[in-house]
């Protein structure tokens, strides 16, 4: 073998010594310390985990206030009155050439009342609508959010049904400006331009969201009988469309169906919400951010660490003619097998555990019911960030471990 | 007869560490040759520049200054890349405290060498041959840690010699063994060396180890006092 060597020959990069890191990294893995091993991976996990929970957690709660927006105040699209208008004039029509426009499902006309309640000498100023209730089954969720009682029928000219947090009661959040405890049966005084008229609480409902709580809805028929001017107008007009999202080219072909129409989408409708939403958002990015440095600062750690306790092992490596790219692609294999089995291992946990334990357990805020939800652009964007990162937090120190003199590294110097 | 030539020629090599303020000369021009079949043993008292010297002479250290000429090629100045290359290809080092992988097996660590060269098949077959060569033979999926002294630091010498190296260095391959184990590592080197014409370098403390190769050099304070 001698004989055929110089000493002047060109060390090059042979296929065949790239071997050597996937060697090293399968003894490791299968004759390595399991508990040392295993503790890595689950850092991994649930650093992996923190970083698309609390992001799913966002997202789960802008979803469900946009669900709960859409549901039951604004609709996909709604139209609202004309600049200068009151009104908007001949509403049945109005709803009728919606419906029949493509993509729609449903839409409601709903009138807003300015009238006052009194409830046991409790006199409240609270967000009255009158609605036709078919229209408005067909169009909310309210009608089968009733907590007590029924909802409105068409033909009811004396009933009102009203959100909790208008009944009020113990454990409702804002008690002190409700009626502090009404029940379905028990009577309102509804007064309207000077004229009153006891109606009965037909039914209390809960959405879980308070803006739809502090509603409280009469039929046409009721505002009707009290004032006949109003016949046959709306305020608004609430349109489900058959999917979020689709919201867009439906205002379009409803601007062609209505001429002159003011359609504007839930987004634009969510008012406060869409604050809300925002102040989510901003939240979510912010502890994305420092999620990543917590995850990519653990992640560095492990594996510095990891790599710190063998470099005897490189220096020995080294020493014996391993060329030092080869024993630095060892440690940066390592981490991106550690990263990429903690990704796998969160992800199961994550999909497998904590999503359907949410499902069953929502978090209860003031928007509603909560439950995680996964964006799977993002989650593959997280999931390729903390791979890399791992890559990153691998390849420094196995590149300055090889990079020092080879008696230090034995030495451990 | 005509002598064969040097193998590896030293010139004037000088080392000093600098530890802190404090400058500590380890090899103040040193001069030697090793021809093929040599069993060059070093000997000395701490701090005489024994292990500085192995360490230049296996490539994992440059000199400060000096030549060190393989086959009668200058390395000292030579890219690392190269020098790794010659690690691998020419020289086989055995260290004082074994240095195996611990979660290789026996002749896992034989091969791994070889495995930069060669197909795992054929590392496989002479790693087998070089641990019934050392005596381990049926001891080749024991790892390390199922391993005595003795047997680690003859996997450590079967290692050295995968890659058919030129020379061998050993640094106090017997300093962790008790004296049976140390025997029957130094008649492996005096086979090595008669049987199979293994050029041997090593250093030793041991009076008794100073009479196994057929040269002999004493080292004080970096020089070489007595050859």
């Amino acid at each position: 073998m001698s004989d055929e060597r110089s000493v002047t020959d060109q060390p090059g990069i042979s296929l065949i010594e790239r071997k050597i890191p996937f060697y090293l990294i399968s003894r490791h893995i299968m004759r390595g310390n399991k508990w040392t091993l295993s503790l890595v991976i689950f850092l991994m996990s649930v650093a992996f985990i923190n970083l698309i929970f609390i992001n799913s957690l966002f997202n789960g709660i802008v979803l469900a206030a946009d669900q709960q927006v859409i549901a039951t105040t604004s609709g996909n699209i709604t139209l609202q009155t004309s600049p200068g208008q009151m009104f908007i004039p001949d509403a049945p029509e109005v709803v009728k050439k919606i419906e029949s426009t493509p993509g729609v499902v449903a839409a409601s006309a709903r009138t807003l009342v300015p009238a006052g309640l009194l409830y046991k000498g409790i006199q409240g100023s609270f967000q009255i609508m009158a609605v036709d209730p078919s229209q408005e089954r067909t169009t909310t969720i309210i009608s089968r959010k009733m907590m007590s009682g029924a909802y409105l029928s068409d033909s009811d000219t004396d009933a009102i049904v009203i959100g909790r947090q208008i009944a009020g009661g113990k454990g409702v959040e804002m008690n002190a400006t409700s009626f502090k405890g009404a029940h379905a049966g028990d009577k309102v005084l509804f007064t309207m331009n000077g004229q009153s008229r006891l109606l009965r609480i037909k039914g209390i409902f809960y959405t879980k969201y308070f803006e739809a709580d502090r509603q409280a809805f009469i039929s046409n028929r009721t505002l009707e009988a009290m004032q006949p001017s109003y016949a046959g107008e709306a305020t608004t007009v609430i349109v489900k469309t058959q999917k979020k999202g689709d919201e867009g080219p439906i205002i379009a072909r409803l601007k062609k169906t209505v001429p002159g129409g003011q359609f504007i989408t839930w987004k634009e409708a969510s008012g406060l919400m869409k604050s809300v939403t925002s102040s989510f958002l901003t939240i979510n990015a912010l502890l994305t951010s420092v999620g990543f440095i917590i995850a990519a600062v653990v992640i560095f750690i492990i594996i510095y660490v990891d790599i710190s306790n063998k470099r005897r092992q490189i220096g020995i490596f080294r020493a014996i003619g391993i060329k030092s790219y080869l024993v630095g692609s060892t440690y940066i294999l390592q981490s991106t097998i550690y990263s990429m089995v903690g990704v796998a291992i969160g992800s199961a946990i994550f999909f497998g555990i904590i999503i359907p334990y949410f499902k069953v357990h929502p978090f209860k805020i003031p928007l509603g019911d909560v439950s995680l939800y996964v964006d799977y652009v993002d989650y593959l964007w997280r999931a390729i960030v903390v791979i890399v990162v791992s890559i990153l937090a691998g390849m420094l120190p196995a590149i300055l471990a090889t990079r020092k003199p080879i008696l230090d590294e034995i030495a451990g110097r | 007869m005509a002598e064969t030539p040097e193998i590896i020629t030293v010139r004037d090599l000088v080392k000093t560490y600098h530890l802190g303020e404090v400058d500590v000369p380890a090899l103040r021009g040193v001069s030697l040759g090793i021809r093929k079949s040599d069993f060059l043993v070093i000997t000395g008292r701490n701090g005489s520049g024994k292990s500085t010297l192995l360490h230049q002479l296996g490539l994992l250290d440059r000199p400060d200054s000096g030549e060190l000429l393989l086959e009668g090629e200058d390395v000292t100045r030579m890219q690392e890349k190269k020098r790794t290359s010659l690690r691998l290809r020419y020289l086989g080092y055995i260290f004082q405290e074994f240095a195996l992988a611990e979660e290789l097996t026996a002749l896992e660590n034989v091969m791994l060498p070889a495995m930069m060269i060669e197909s795992v098949r054929t590392c496989r077959k002479r790693a087998l041959e070089l641990l019934e060569l050392v005596g381990l033979k049926g001891l080749d999926k024991h790892q390390p840690n199922q391993l005595s002294g003795g047997e680690q630091q003859k996997v450590a010498i079967a290692r050295s010699l995968i890659n058919d190296p030129v020379v061998l260095f050993a640094d106090e391959p017997t300093a962790n063994l008790d004296s049976v184990a140390a025997g029957e590592v130094m008649n492996l080197f005096t086979n090595l060396n008669t049987d199979h014409q293994r050029t041997v370098v090593m250093i030793t403390h041991e009076q008794e180890e100073t009479r196994v190769g057929n040269r002999l050099i004493r080292l004080a304070d970096g020089v070489i006092v007595d050859e």
